[in-house]
């Protein structure tokens, strides 16, 4: 096991690729698997509001007295399960879309769906994140079917741009010679090759989506208290930056690392793609 | 001999691939060119060939190779030593560059014109009419019709081979003595082939340059080239006149030159190399033919590396059993 | 009714490139017999590909049509209408995009085998080892991605999977242009050997060896049109037409 990681990390973008994968389980693991090994409750009061750094509360407590620990990892399921979520449902259904719409040929469909994709894509997704919670009102459940609605459009422009490509591909044409039903062409020798292209993409989208997330709740758009996430905690710990930085200094770490563990694979990714 | 012009000696080329990896890809090539040559370099993709034309030229590290060891004698310069300021005193001054037709050409966006007097000015101020004068004289120098007309369009104007000529127009621009193209007609139809090869020859005939022609293609080396020198798997292998290619001392040349698709009647047996060329970074020891080779003794894989040495005052080979195979020198 | 097994009467393909009318291929007239082996030889932008293209059915003539065994091969909007379509397969020139880069050659293969010859995966899996094999390529090879191999073996590969359709005519656009000379050689024989079992084959080249090692008749295109046609031995020892002359003289000797 170890041997083959070493081997892994000696090829071009290796070394990367397994700290970033590392940082990101790490970090995932801790938050998941909190309440096993920490006492407090996030929404728990242990003590004076604003207490520094000590040895029993390794990052001090809140304004309220609650661990910052206990609530910066709680705050991991809510972060990256949701950025999961925001993710890899736009992911799914906009590899779709592109998919279908590089196969349609009717005219006003795809000039609508089109139109649509692009008009999506005009504005940055912060503007229409921010845009759409005032219809839906704030809540992290409602930033999921935000992403959902409007994130998909990006991996559909995608999707599309790539799938026309493969098709044009001599492997697809051979399959078409074949005789291999469509549904079959579509999912085994179109999809895996749009796919490709699309997960890439993912991933780096990953790190916006967080940013987003923890950027609504910033604004209280996002989670509402006294649910534990980066982005409110930040918000919260504004006002005492001068006297208590760690509320809002812990949080933005974590921030800060997940992001550069995502990074760090997309990265070390590309470089094995050059290299090869 | 002081005809000869240029002599690249054990030459190895190694290739980053990350921090500590390194693959080599080109290892024990040597060759020489005299005064006036057209010496064809031939070789399989993989072979090192154009890594071997890039260290003539000084592009090595471009793509993150380098020379690990060995030298490049040009004019008693050491290339491999050849600092930047050097390289600019030779690089199209002294050494000119055919570029691959398929890979690389003119620059899109630039005028001919432009790319000409860029070729002509290098290093030198010249006045605007020297330069167009020049330029014309390039051109029909690579027969190139109308050539005040070619001056102003853009390359995507120009079909494929006439595109290759004013690569070569630039490529002669300072009258280099030594001319590197690198597989100039891949991709190119047949007959504007015969018509670069034609003009390669005119231009070594007129300014008495030396050519390294190189090519996958042994029918169209053999029958433009004086020379031959055949790599494979990184180590030049061969060097036999053209007239002599079936009296070749190393079993790739003359399995090379076996398979080729007009010696039989059709669909008549071919005598086709069995097996594949070994990969980069996969090279056996000892003779790196020696899986496909017919005549292989266990003698061929253990000695390693295989010399590449003089046979007779026109051949080298690097196979050490030709003397048993071939029955020595004639 | 005709007793030609392919046969194209008329055949044109215009292409519209941002309002220009573009032709491809100009009313050309061509027949293939079984086990017969026909080249088509011409230069890039002659029309040759193009050309191929529609033989397979991939590409829908602008006007003529195209018969397979006297029966009109474009019916509706499908090309080779059922059963029909396993008999016409086609080898690309690029062997980098033939095959499926995140398919195993063998999947790949097997797939084929699956869809045409009613086996179950495991026989299939057997056909197209014996079939790869035949192609020269190795177990070991065979379980590989299409990027671990040379660009000769993913041609072979893309041969056998033409082959375990069990076509009537093999088309080869250009096979052997961006291959090896070695690979090019075990390429040639393999189709020597195809040909031997009575596979008809459509050979559109630009390279005038491969064309006179394997056919016995060929058509020569420039600009869309067929300018000669007739025996090759005929073709290369008195060509009749300019263009076709210029060509054979281009051959390095």
């Amino acid at each position: 096991m170890i041997r083959r990681i070493r081997e892994y990390a000696a090829l071009p973008g290796g070394f990367g690729i397994i700290c970033g994968i590392s940082m990101f389980l790490t970090i995932t693991i801790l938050g998941f698997a909190r309440p096993l090994f920490i006492p407090y409750a996030p929404d728990e009061l242990v003590g004076d509001g604003l207490a520094g750094p000590s040895w029993q509360h390794p990052f001090g407590l809140d304004q309220l007295g609650r661990d910052m620990l206990s609530r910066t990892l709680a705050a991991v399921p809510a972060d990256i399960g949701v950025a999961f979520l925001g993710v890899s449902i736009p992911l799914f259904i906009g590899t779709l879309i592109g998919i279908l719409l590089a196969f349609a040929k009717n005219k006003v469909f795809l000039s609508l769906v089109g139109s649509i994709i692009d008009g999506i894509n005009a504005f940055p997704l912060l503007i229409i994140a921010i845009a759409m919670v005032t219809f839906l009102g704030p809540g992290l459940f409602n930033v999921v079917i935000i992403l959902a609605l409007m994130n998909w459009a990006r991996y559909a422009r995608i999707a599309r741009t790539r799938a026309q490509i493969v098709l044009r591909e001599n492997y697809v044409e051979a399959a078409r010679l074949m005789g291999y039903p469509r549904r079959r062409i579509i999912f085994k020798h179109v999809t895996p090759n749009v796919s490709s292209e699309t997960l890439a993409y993912a991933l780096s989208d990953f790190i916006l989506v967080i940013v987003i997330i923890s950027g609504l709740s910033f604004l209280g758009l996002g989670a509402r208290p006294p649910a534990a996430e980066w982005g409110s905690m930040i918000a919260d710990g504004r006002v005492f930056l001068g006297e208590a930085w760690w509320i809002t200094v812990f949080p933005g770490l974590a921030l800060c690392w997940s992001a550069v563990s995502i990074s760090l694979i997309v990265e070390g990714l590309s470089r094995r793609d050059r290299a090869s | 001999m002081s005809n000869v012009l240029a002599k690249i000696q054990d030459i190895r080329i190694d290739v980053r691939v990350t921090r500590r990896l390194r693959l080599r890809i080109v290892d024990t090539a040597s060759l020489t060119i005299q005064k006036g040559q057209l010496l064809g370099l031939i070789g399989e993709s993989g072979s090192g060939k154009t890594m071997l034309c890039r260290a003539l030229v000084g592009t090595l590290n471009r793509r993150g190779a380098y020379v690990h060891s060995g030298s490049i004698d040009f004019e008693g310069i050491d290339l491999v030593k050849a600092s930047k300021k050097d390289w600019r005193n030779i690089r199209g001054h002294k050494i000119g560059y055919i570029p691959q037709s398929a890979l690389a050409g003119p620059n899109p966006v630039m005028r001919i014109g432009a790319q000409l007097a860029e070729a002509i000015t290098q290093g030198g101020r010249k006045s605007k009419e020297e330069v167009r004068r020049r330029s014309i004289e390039l051109l029909e120098l690579v027969q190139i019709r109308r050539p005040e007309v070619v001056l102003k369009q853009y390359p995507y104007e120009l079909s494929g081979g006439m595109k290759q000529r004013v690569m070569i127009a630039c490529a002669i621009a300072q009258n280099p003595k030594l001319i590197v193209a690198d597989e100039p007609t891949t991709g190119l139809d047949v007959t504007v082939q015969a018509e670069i090869m034609e003009l390669l020859r005119n231009i070594r005939k007129e300014f008495d340059t030396s050519i390294i022609l190189v090519s996958h293609d042994l029918q169209l080396i053999n029958s433009v080239c004086d020379d031959i020198v055949v790599m494979h798997a990184g180590a030049t292998i061969e060097k036999v006149p053209s007239s002599k290619v079936t009296a070749a001392l190393h079993p790739y040349t003359h399995a090379l030159y076996d398979s080729r698709i007009d010696l039989v009647e059709p669909r008549g047996k071919l005598r086709t190399i069995k097996g594949q060329p070994p990969s980069v970074g996969k090279w056996p020891t000892g003779c790196r033919f020696a899986d496909r080779c017919d005549f292989v003794k266990d003698v061929c894989r253990s000695t390693d590396p295989t010399p590449f040495v003089q046979v007779n005052d026109s051949q080298w080979s690097a196979c050490i059993r030709h003397k048993e195979i071939y029955g020595g020198a004639k | 009714m005709s007793s030609h097994l392919i046969e194209a009467k008329k055949l044109s393909v215009t292409f519209n490139s941002y309002g220009f009318i573009v032709p491809a291929v100009k009313e050309v007239d061509f027949y293939l017999d079984k086990t017969e082996v026909v080249g088509v030889v011409g230069e890039s932008g002659s029309g040759k590909s193009t050309f191929a293209r529609v033989l397979a059915g991939l590409q829908t003539p602008t006007s003529g049509e195209v018969t397979f065994k006297g029966e009109n091969i474009f019916k509706g909007n499908e090309a080779y209408p059922g059963e029909l379509r396993k008999a016409v397969q086609m080898v690309f020139q690029d062997p980098y995009s033939s095959l499926n880069p995140r398919m195993r050659i063998i999947n790949a293969v097997t797939e084929a085998v699956m869809h045409h010859q009613n086996a179950s995966r495991k026989d299939a899996m057997e056909i197209a080892h014996n079939l790869l094999q035949r192609m020269g390529i190795s177990a070991t090879d065979a379980r590989k991605y299409p990027s671990a191999l040379s660009g000769g073996q993913r041609q072979r590969a893309s041969v056998a999977r033409a082959l375990s359709a069990q076509p009537e005519v093999l088309l080869a656009d250009e096979p052997t242009s961006a291959i090896d000379q070695s690979a090019q050689s075990q390429l040639l024989e393999l189709f020597a050997e195809l040909i031997a079992t009575g596979l008809s084959v459509v050979l559109v080249s630009h390279d005038l060896g491969v064309i006179r090692y394997l056919c016995d008749r060929v058509y020569v295109m420039e600009s869309g049109i067929f300018v000669e046609s007739g025996i090759t031995r005929d073709i290369f020892h008195n060509p009749k037409n300019p263009y076709t002359q210029k060509l054979i003289a281009s051959i390095p000797k």
